[in-house]
């Protein structure tokens, strides 16, 4: 099976300014695939390098097998939804359906239609005249009917109050789990992630800092807590990630695929926030190289 | 994509096609009032035609202005209203990154939208031309000069249009922000079109040369400027209808004389004439003046010395000169839909 995403060494360049770069990544296809990291991580010029908007500075990105935007066949095979959800503020919903229809040979105008009626909105109202959560749910609707087999999101309940941010991702997991359709969406939120996605991507000023399964990441690592100690006399198999103390105390998060054998110990299970803050702060601290920090991840 | 292109274009297009319609109701009423009033008063005048001819343009001097300015500045709104904010708008509101989602490659989408408003562009235009043109053709033949009015009659408004419409689309393209695409682009035509005006027109065409006496020509005066010595000016025009480019004196030597070595002459020749040195004709209505024979006197022998030599764009290389124009133009307008097209391929995201 194809991967929906595999970047090599791949960087992007604004004049002297790197928004990413030695990015090295391979996502498995049809996972939900959460892309986290503060803003200007480098997000969105990843996932416009996915959808063939950017070409690499440097190294190789392909999407299902294929260089994006090289031509029709590559553009079909995924569907995006830029930041904001752009639409054309002067035509009607039911013209943003027409577009679609024209524009894309696998349009599914039944789904659309259904859509589109299920969310309440008039087919005559112009889409300018949307609210925020209508407008990112109508963009969803054309990325979803032109039936792609990857969706990338760019930041798509960033601009939603949290009722829409819930039905939007509602949505989402609903075609997910009907089409079988492989997703990648970005966020500065850990918490709009959590819930829906399998898959982790954390970028950190330009790198991967983190990237795995979920379930795999969350059971490899640990939160120890004991009596104060030096956190270099861990054993070898753990990897340590981050270590605090106080006085009496130290509290470590390290990942290891062994037991915590260490009576001293207290272990307890992490969360993906935990997860998420803990590498952001080691890379942001330097402390790790992407490079490196990938390594521990495999 | 033709089909979105159209639906995108469709408001602006019909509206300017329903303008255009209002305008050519009103050309056909007026117009045909316009020839009626031509037949009854210039076509078959034998005497006092001046003033016939005086009355005629009277009743149409508003409305052949508003013509007049309507083909000036035609070209210049299309590419300000659909040149421009082609593919500046879609930067701008980030509906690019929709468009070029779909299942529709840029390269594609970008050809589209340049032929598809491009055509409309010149369409429109052309309509433009041809009412205004066909309206102002009794005007026209009363004026004494076609040329004078080349910019705004005739196929190079077309011209002017697509050269318009296909800057204002790259420079929207380049700049990514309407408002200031629009001023731009209106700069840059404006410039190219005073620039042709200036420096281009006058070259297209080699012209055609004729003799003209001195006696003959349309100004012949003993001037000085600036109080430096007495010379001789003068100033003759080609054919009716034709275009002249410049005016050469040239002695019975055939060379082409400076101020200083006609001055030369009239000192040499006629010292009597001086000061003060205005045309005869001004003497005419003050009497016979002492310095009025020898000034008579000087022109005849100046006018056996030199001669007029006028270059000029005969009358009948009009309609040769339009399609020049218009094939200039039209390249223009591929080279910068050729940029627009190269930047949103290559160089934007």
């Amino acid at each position: 099976m194809t991967s929906a995403l595999e970047a090599v060494s791949l960087g992007k360049r604004y004049g002297h300014h790197w928004a990413l770069r030695a990015c090295t990544l391979s996502i498995p296809a049809g996972r939900v695939v959460g892309l986290v990291g503060p803003n200007g991580a480098g997000k969105t010029t990843l996932l416009h390098l996915a959808v063939g908007l950017l070409e690499p500075s440097a190294g190789t990105i392909e999407v299902l097998g294929d260089r994006p935007g090289t031509g029709p066949a590559t553009l079909a095979r995924s569907g995006f939804l830029a930041q904001d959800s752009p639409g054309y503020a002067r035509l009607t919903v039911g013209q943003h359906l027409q577009m679609g229809a024209w524009l894309n040979p696998r349009w599914d105008g039944g789904f659309a239609t259904r859509r589109v009626a299920d969310l309440g909105l008039d087919l005559r109202q112009r889409a300018g005249t949307l609210s925020g959560g209508q407008r990112a749910q109508l963009a969803l609707t054309l990325a979803i009917a032109k039936r792609p087999e990857l969706l990338v999101l760019d930041e798509p309940v960033a601009s939603l109050d949290p009722l829409a941010r819930r039905e939007f991702l509602q949505t989402l997991m609903e075609v997910v789990a009907a089409h079988g359709v492989g997703v990648i969406l970005s966020s500065h939120l850990v918490a709009d992630l959590e819930r829906v996605c399998d898959y982790l991507v954390l970028l950190v000023a330009g790198r991967v800092a983190l990237a795995g399964d979920v379930e795999e990441l969350l059971a490899s690592h640990h939160r120890l807590v004991g009596p104060r100690r030096d956190p270099a006399a861990i054993p070898s198999d753990q990897v340590l990630i981050e270590s605090s103390h106080t006085e009496k105390q130290t509290t470590l998060l390290v990942r290891t695929d062994g037991p915590i054998l260490d009576p001293a110990w207290t272990a307890t299970p992490v969360t993906v926030e935990d997860l998420v803050l803990a590498y952001m702060r080691r890379a942001r601290d330097g402390e790790a190289p992407a490079a490196s920090g990938l390594a521990v991840v495999r | 994509m033709t089909r979105f292109a159209w639906l995108q274009a469709r408001t602006q297009t019909l509206t300017s096609l329903a303008l255009l319609a209002g305008l050519g109701v009103l050309a056909a009423i007026t117009g045909v009032h316009l020839s009626h009033l031509y037949t009854s008063l210039v076509a078959h005048c034998q005497s006092g035609c001046d003033l016939a001819t005086g009355r005629y343009l009277s009743h149409a001097g508003f409305l052949s202005q508003c013509f007049d300015l309507l083909a000036r500045v035609g070209p210049a709104l299309i590419g300000i209203f659909w040149g421009a904010p082609l593919v500046a708008r879609e930067l701008e509101a980030g509906t690019h990154r929709l468009a070029w989602t779909q299942t529709v490659t840029r390269r594609r989408w970008v050809v589209t939208k340049l032929g598809l408003v491009g055509a409309a562009s010149v369409v429109v235009a052309g309509l433009l031309a041809l009412t205004v043109t066909w309206w102002s053709r009794g005007i026209d033949k009363v004026n004494t000069n076609q040329y004078a009015l080349f910019d705004r009659r005739g196929i190079v408004i077309a011209g002017y249009a697509a050269f318009a419409f296909a800057v204002g689309a790259f420079i929207g393209t380049v700049i990514r922000r309407t408002v200031p695409a629009m001023a731009t682009t209106l700069a840059v035509y404006a410039f190219t079109l005073v620039a042709t005006t200036a420096w281009v027109r006058p070259h297209l065409l080699s012209p055609a040369t004729s003799t003209v006496s001195l006696l003959h020509a349309d100004q012949f005066d003993f001037a000085s400027s600036n109080g430096s010595a007495l010379t001789i000016e003068a100033q003759a025009s080609g054919p009716p209808n034709s275009w002249t480019l410049s005016n050469r004196l040239v002695n019975s030597a055939g060379h082409t004389t400076t101020a200083a070595e006609r001055a030369a002459f009239v000192h040499q020749n006629c010292p009597t004439i001086g000061i003060p040195a205005s045309a005869p004709s001004a003497h005419a209505n003050a009497g016979p003046l002492p310095g009025n024979t020898a000034a008579e006197a000087c022109r005849t022998q100046a006018s056996k010395e030199f001669h007029l030599v006028v270059r000029y764009l005969p009358a009948d290389r009009y309609w040769t000169l339009q399609w020049l124009e218009l094939g200039i133009f039209v390249s223009l307008a591929l080279v910068a839909a050729v940029g627009c097209y190269w930047w949103v391929t290559r160089r934007t995201s």
